[in-house]
């Protein structure tokens, strides 16, 4: 008989149940006010992560969120939930890039223009001349034409802020390489901006 | 205070460390030798302003993108469907 089973159970249990619903409910709404907020964060650097790729980035913003909503038990309420759900998206790209990395890149043995485009520029405020005139676009547009190994680390240095070390943590590469792709990786940024500028005639 | 002189380190030594410079990544023995030089030498000091305006340059793009409408929706979606 339907009502006796009802009666039968123990009431604890029923209780039991409707806790578990509402702080099922309630962790929901606590991850959606402290880390759903971060959304254009986290696809800000998922869009530089995958050189501009909308729909990789997406792909990579929901996969961040899943994991990051499945450990926010894990997750200390009060510190920083920006830099940690930045944390787990940035694994989660390195993760995929090192499968996909398993031979050295052709372009480590490119020949490689390291000069400064310092030198070519005449004037009296040649940083000025140069960079003022280049719009927000552009830069981002010469970010992502950089090879994953050299965009990565320019990302996660200029854009990030991140210092040599964790770089090297994060991408599995010794201090001295971050060092030296991040050099090789600046001066071919300047390159392609210093020629994008003469072709537009911003500069002569 | 310490008044002997220290032996200025070259140009050439100067430029190699530019990034590293403007990074804050040198130890303090470096990145004195490297400002006491920058600090004097005409040809190095245009130069790094010019890096250093360059970095600043690339800085300022910062991570700004807006995520759509749609993506916020496929979040959402998704977090509803877990249970």
């Amino acid at each position: 008989m339907p009502w006796r089973a009802r009666e039968d159970r123990p009431a604890d249990a029923d209780t039991g149940h409707r806790v578990e619903q509402s702080d099922d409910r309630r962790k929901k709404a606590q991850f959606e006010s402290e880390a759903l907020v971060h959304l254009d964060a986290l696809y800000g650097l998922a869009m530089r992560l995958t050189a501009g790729d909308a729909a990789r980035a997406e792909d990579l913003v929901q996969d961040t969120v899943l994991k990051a909503y499945r450990a926010w038990d894990d997750f200390v309420l009060g510190t920083n939930c920006r830099a940690w759900l930045m944390t787990i998206l940035r694994n989660t790209f390195i993760n995929e890039y090192r499968k996909t990395q398993r031979q050295p890149a052709a372009v480590e043995f490119e020949e490689v223009q390291d000069r400064s485009v310092f030198e070519g520029l005449k004037g009296a405020d040649p940083a000025e001349l140069l960079f003022d005139r280049l719009i927000d676009k552009e830069v981002i547009q010469a970010i992502d034409a950089l090879p994953d190994e050299f965009r990565v680390p320019v990302v996660l240095s200029d854009l990030e802020g991140l210092s040599y070390q964790e770089i090297s943590d994060i991408m599995d590469i010794p201090v001295g390489t971050v060092k030296s792709r991040l050099f090789r990786a600046r001066r071919r940024l300047q390159q392609k901006l210093y020629t994008y500028a003469r072709e537009m005639g911003y500069i002569s | 205070m310490n008044t002997k002189k220290r032996e200025m380190i070259s140009c050439q030594d100067a430029v190699e460390k530019v990034y590293e410079y403007l990074d804050g990544e040198l130890e303090v023995d470096w990145n004195d030798k490297v400002r006491e030089h920058i600090e004097v030498c005409k040809r190095c000091y245009p130069y790094f302003d010019f890096e250093r305006n360059f970095l600043d340059h690339i800085r300022s793009k910062g991570l700004r993108a807006e995520h759509s409408e749609e993506l916020e929706r496929k979040v959402r979606d998704m977090l509803r469907e877990l249970g």
